[in-house]
This record gives C-alpha cells, sequence and structure tokens, in this order.
C-alpha cells in the first residue's frame, strides 16, 4: 500500500502565543515539534505499511526549517521525506496549503493508495486542510478515525460521532484524518535519529516544481484573513463549599434559586 | 565554531528528554530508596540504544557525535542521576575503549553485547591503595604460559553489580620482570573474580557500586586489550571521554536542581508574594544559570575536539571540575531556596545534593582535574 502522510510543524508549548499585530503565531524561540496527531498518522501509516508491504512517503509545507519534522518522520521509519517549500507559500491559510499539498500528492508516483493527516493540529486547529485535500483531489474522506482495518480493497475505519462509534468501509484510493487512540507514539532509538540526520535525504520541491501560480499559493491564494485576535476569558476556579451534607444542599439551592436557574415546578419536587 | 545545537543534536536532545521524563524520574525516587537496579528500564533504554551512544551501527551501536552523547547523558541524569551514572561509565569507558583499543574478535565478543546493551560494563582501576595514584596499583597480572594469572583487589566498582564485562587494570609482570599495566577483559562469570557487597552510599544509589577481587583468576591471551603494558595508554585516552560523561552528568543534575528550583522558587509565598520576587532568591538562580550555561559550553567545546581528533586533555578536565562544582553549588543553593522542605524527603533537590557530591570525586578528583590543567596551561 502507497501511503502520503501530510504533517506540521507545530510550536512545543502547552499554550501557543499570537502577535496580535501580524496576527500570526509567535514561533521565534519555541522548539517546534511534529504535530502531536500527525505523529499518530505516520506511526499508523507504518503499521499498515508492516501489515500491507509498500511505502510511506512523508510531506510537508513550510519553511526551510520544517525540514527538521521531516527527518524526524525518517527516523520514526518513513521511507521518503518531500518538503514543499518557496517563499511564495508564506502567509498561506488552509485552503491554500491544502491547494500545494493537493498539487504534491498528484505529483508523486504512483499516486497513493491511501493519503493520512492528523485531524486537527494544536496550533490553528481547524481541522479543514484534509478535507481540503481530498476535496480538491476528488477523493472520499472518512474524518477523525481512531481505528483502522484492512478488508481486502477496502479499509474498515471507526470514528467517534456525537457519543456513537461509527464503522465506515471507504474504498481506496481515499483520505482519513486520524485522532488519538489510533495507534501509540513509540521512543525512537537513538541510531534511527542519528542515521535520519546523517544519511538520509529530503527532496525538496518549489513553485516551480509543482506547476503552481502566485496567485494560487500563499497570502494571494488564500480565501480566508485573520480579521481580529482575542482571547476568551479565562473561566472562573469556582467556589469550594465545605461542611456537612445538608448544609451544603441548603447552600447550594440557595445558590441556584439566585441564580433563577430553579423554576417553580422542580423547586415542588 | 559552532556554539548552536544543530537539528540532530535538538531532536535527540527533546527525544531523551521524553523517554526520561516518562520512565526515569519516577524510577530515581524509587532507586534512591531501594538500592534496586530497574532492569526492565535498561532493557528499555537498550532497545533505544542508550549503551551504545558513540559505537558505530554495525555493532548495534547509535554512532552518535560525542556533542550528542553529551546530550543524552545530560538529560537522563537529569531524570535520574543514578541511571545517567550506569550509562555515562558503560559507554564512556568500557565499551569505549574495547571499541577503541580492541581486535575484531574482540568487538565480536565484547563490544557487540557491550553496545546492545546486553551486558555492562565496568572499569576496574581504583584500588584500596590505588587512586589518584594509578602508579601504585598492586593488582598484578603474571604470564603463565598463554594466559595471564590475576590477582588483587579493586574497589568503587560503579556499575560492579550489574556488570558483565569488566575491564581490569593490572600490573603485567613476566619472568620476574616489571612490564607495566595492561589491561584485561574480565568477564563477570569467570572463575577467580568475586564481587563483594554494594557499598552503602551518600548518594547515587541504585547504581550497585561494589569490589571486586581477583583471586588466580586465569586470563587468556585473547582478553588482554590493547599491547602488553599499554594500559596506561588506554587510561590516559578513556579517562578524557570519562571525564566528559562526568561532565555531562554534573550538568544535568545541576539543571535538573535549577528546574526544581525555580518552580519553587514560583510557587512558594512570603510577606504577600511569590519568592522569586525577592533579589536575593534572584541573585542565587542567576548566579546557578549564568554558571550552568557556562559548563554547558566548556563540556560541549571539549566534545567538539574529541569529535574531531583533537587534543581536549586540558578542555576536558577544565569541562569537568567546573560542571561537578557547579553540581554541587546549585543542589546546595536549590536546598537553600527550598527553606525548611529542601532537607526533607518530600522534595528530590534533597537527593540531588547527595547525587551531586560524587562529581567532585570520581574519574578524578577535582584536585586531580587542576593538576592535569595546570600542567597542560603550563606546558607552554
Amino acid at each position: 500500500m502507497e501511503i502520503v502522510v501530510c504533517i506540521k510543524q507545530v510550536p512545543d508549548v502547552p499554550t501557543v502565543r499570537m502577535d496580535r499585530e501580524r496576527m500570526t503565531i509567535i514561533r521565534e524561540g519555541v522548539e517546534s515539534v511534529i504535530n502531536p496527531l500527525d505523529y499518530i498518522a505516520l506511526e499508523a501509516a507504518l503499521e499498515l505499511r508492516q501489515k500491507a508491504g509498500g511505502h510511506v512517503c512523508i510531506i510537508t509545507m513550510g519553511p526551510v526549517q520544517s525540514e527538521v519534522a521531516l527527518r524526524e518522520a525518517l527516523a520514526v521509519g518513513a521511507d521518503q521525506a518531500i518538503l514543499l517549500t518557496d517563499p511564495d507559500f508564506a502567509g498561506a491559510d488552509t485552503l491554500a496549503t491544502s491547494h500545494v499539498l493537493a498539487r504534491a500528492i498528484q505529483k508523486i508516483e504512483p499516486f497513493p493508495d491511501l493519503i493520512l493527516c492528523g485531524m486537527q493540529t494544536t496550533d490553528s486547529d481547524t481541522g479543514h486542510v484534509g478535507p481540503q485535500i481530498a476535496e480538491e483531489l476528488g477523493l472520499p474522506q472518512v474524518c477523525g478515525v481512531n481505528e483502522i482495518h484492512r478488508e481486502g480493497k477496502f479499509l474498515v475505519v471507526k470514528r467517534l460521532s456525537d457519543g456513537f462509534v461509527d464503522t465506515v468501509k471507504v474504498t481506496l484510493p481515499t483520505l482519513l484524518t486520524v485522532t488519538k487512540g489510533l495507534c501509540p507514539v513509540r521512543d525512537l532509538p537513538l541510531g534511527a535519529l542519528e542515521a535520519a540526520f546523517s544519511t538520509k535525504d529530503v527532496l525538496e520541491w518549489n513553485m516551480t516544481d509543482l506547476d503552481l501560480k502566485k496567485e494560487e499559493v500563499g497570502f494571494a491564494g488564500s480565501a480566508t484573513q485573520v480579521r481580529r485576535l482575542r482571547t476568551p476569558p479565562p473561566r472562573g476556579s469556582g467556589d469550594i463549599i465545605e461542611g456537612p451534607p445538608d448544609v451544603l444542599v441548603g447552600h447550594l439551592l440557595r445558590r441556584l434559586e439566585a441564580l433563577s436557574i430553579l423554576d417553580e415546578e422542580d423547586e415542588k419536587k | 565554531m559552532r556554539l548552536e545545537p544543530t537539528m540532530k543534536q535538538a531532536v535527540i536532545r527533546r527525544s531523551v528528554r521524553k523517554f526520561s521524563e516518562r520512565r526515569l524520574i519516577a524510577a530515581a525516587v524509587e532507586m534512591d530508596k531501594t538500592e534496586q537496579f530497574p532492569w526492565d528500564i535498561a532493557e528499555e533504554m537498550a532497545g533505544l540504544q542508550y549503551f551504545g551512544l558513540e559505537i558505530p551501527a554495525t555493532y548495534g551501536g547509535a554512532g552518535l557525535d560525542s556533542v550528542s552523547t553529551a546530550i543524552v547523558i545530560e538529560e537522563i541524569s537529569k531524570a535520574n542521576a543514578a541511571m545517567g551514572l550506569c550509562i555515562s561509565v558503560h559507554n564512556g569507558v568500557a565499551a569505549s575503549p574495547v571499541y577503541l583499543f580492541g581486535n575484531a574478535e574482540q568487538h565480536r565478543r565484547f563490544l557487540n553485547p557491550l553496545a546492545q546493551g546486553k551486558k555492562i560494563g565496568t572499569f576496574c582501576l581504583t584500588e584500596p591503595n590505588a587512586g589518584s595514584d594509578a602508579s601504585a596499583l598492586e593488582t598484578n597480572a603474571i604470564r603463565d604460559g598463554g594466559d595471564y594469572i590475576l590477582n588483587g583487589n579493586k574497589v568503587f566498582v560503579t556499575n560492579g553489580g550489574i556488570s558483565g564485562i569488566n575491564l581490569i587494570f593490572a600490573k603485567t609482570r613476566a619472568d620476574g620482570k616489571d612490564l607495566g599495566f595492561s589491561v584485561f577483559i574480565v568477564e563477570s562469570e569467570r572463575e577467580g573474580l568475586e564481587k563483594g557487597p554494594i557499598e552503602d552510599l551518600m548518594g547515587m544509589r541504585g547504581n550497585p557500586v561494589c569490589p571486586l577481587s581477583l583471586r588466580d583468576c586465569r586470563i587468556p591471551l585473547e582478553n588482554r586489550l590493547g599491547d602488553e603494558g599499554g594500559g596506561l595508554k588506554i587510561a590516559l585516552s578513556t579517562l578524557g571521554g570519562g571525564r566528559l560523561g562526568i561532565a555531562a552528568q554534573a550538568l544535568g543534575i545541576a539543571q535538573a536542581s535549577l528546574d526544581a528550583s525555580i518552580k519553587y522558587a514560583k510557587e512558594r509565598r512570603q510577606f504577600g508574594k511569590a519568592i522569586c520576587d525577592f533579589g536575593a532568591i534572584q541573585d542565587l538562580l542567576a548566579e546557578v544559570g549564568t554558571r550552568i550555561e557556562a559548563s554547558r559550553l566548556l563540556t560541549h567545546r571539549a566534545c567538539d575536539l574529541r569529535e574531531k581528533g583533537k587534543k581536549y586533555t586540558m578542555e576536558s578536565a577544565m569541562a569537568k571540575v567546573y560542571a561537578s562544582e557547579i553540581a554541587v553549588e546549585a543542589t546546595r543553593v536549590g536546598v537553600q531556596i527550598h527553606g525548611g522542605y529542601g532537607y526533607t524527603k518530600a522534595y528530590p533537590i534533597e537527593r540531588f545534593y547527595r547525587d551531586a557530591k560524587v562529581c567532585e570525586i570520581y574519574e578524578g578528583t577535582s584536585e586531580i582535574q587542576r593538576v592535569v590543567i595546570a600542567r597542560e596551561l603550563l606546558k607552554g
């Protein structure tokens, strides 16, 4: 099975900081890592390759520094890594990003049986990129997958939706976005890291290689713009009330009454 | 000259840190309390090639450069100094000399299991009456046909209780003639080698340090590492690398201590504010932080020289003495910042303090390091 995994580098911080003037994420001075769900997608691809054979190719769009994420993916076990980089790709929204990724996937030979993406990223959290790639390539897609089985020419995948488990049988080629629980992330042997940085190659494709025009990519090719950024008000820590149960119940009732949450019907009961 | 870690080194640091935080921090508390070496964790580490850091892939090692090796040892020691010690000694003064001075057959028999973590290694130089003064060695190896007969006592053998392969330094004699000292690879199961009881140590308690004795221990010629009488050359070349391991280890302990002190100083409130808002505490943190950064640069610079095949005797001694002394200072200050709580076992800082001290002693005391540095400075 030929598999392409799309990955993104994200800042390795619990909370992303924003540059309010430029409306972008502050990446300076913050170490970047492979987006955690993309890492799961990569591990899932390697598991499938182990069962079904084939190759795993990793692609990312980003500045030249993104090469480090690709090399880490090679250390994890990917066969090939392609960096999609061009100064004109800067400022891309999810649509322009998906467009570049889709074009690169079309250029990969043979055309993959399966494209895997993380369901969303920890920095922008939109969940757009996977579905948009599938749309552009005219492929079936299943999002939020946490189980994958191969059944002949099909994949049978499971996803959680509103508390139910959906089981979907999908034809190949297809695109899946994956989420937590699909497979574990392993620790890396040091020798694999050493080899990924010293002996493996990362291919680089720019706008010309992908036969793209300026107006299709980056800021110019974006359909959306960030107009305003604001931080949601912090959630209060809540009040902790202590005491014996009867006192607590009385206290709670008075508080709920004061907030007009209880209606007369409830009070009668 | 490059002062920033490479992309690869940054990823290696992150990868080792992730593993260490998940597997080694909790184990450090247990090891200190029970003095038990966690074989299950060691096995996992063997699978991740922590036992063959600089050994080429052909022997099952990771083939890392010297700076990466220092980074690995620093990160392990930051989480678990006793495990950092095991890895540092195994790699720096056991696997490394077998690689550098061993022949093809010795590589097959001894380097493969060392690099793959199937056997843990020791370096046995110190004796009851010989430490800093290595020329006072009393262990002797007398030629007997194609074999050597070894007799003597070794003390404070790091990894002693868990070792499978031991490098023994002994004075070689044949036909009554003194031939200088040589190194012998002695398997733990070999008849005539006996391990003594585990030392009850102040720190690094999860690492089973013990004495080894040799009583008419017959060693075949094939187990002699390097030339007969070539022990001094092996010792000198090995100790340079060993010192870098200890510097990296000390650095890890110092950094762990600074991180813990910063966290505590931000949380602990007195007089209505966090104690990190007081100038006195800030002075302590600033001083320690600066010196840790300086030790890291010294250590990586010495590693870089080693990597390039240049002489690094003085630089490794400087890195070792400076990093080990800052480790003791950082942990002392750390306990001070933690106040009364720092003196309890509720916080790890008291363990860091106990673990740090030995860095000023083993692999050449601070005093001996200064002798080495001064000798190099005065050479010109």
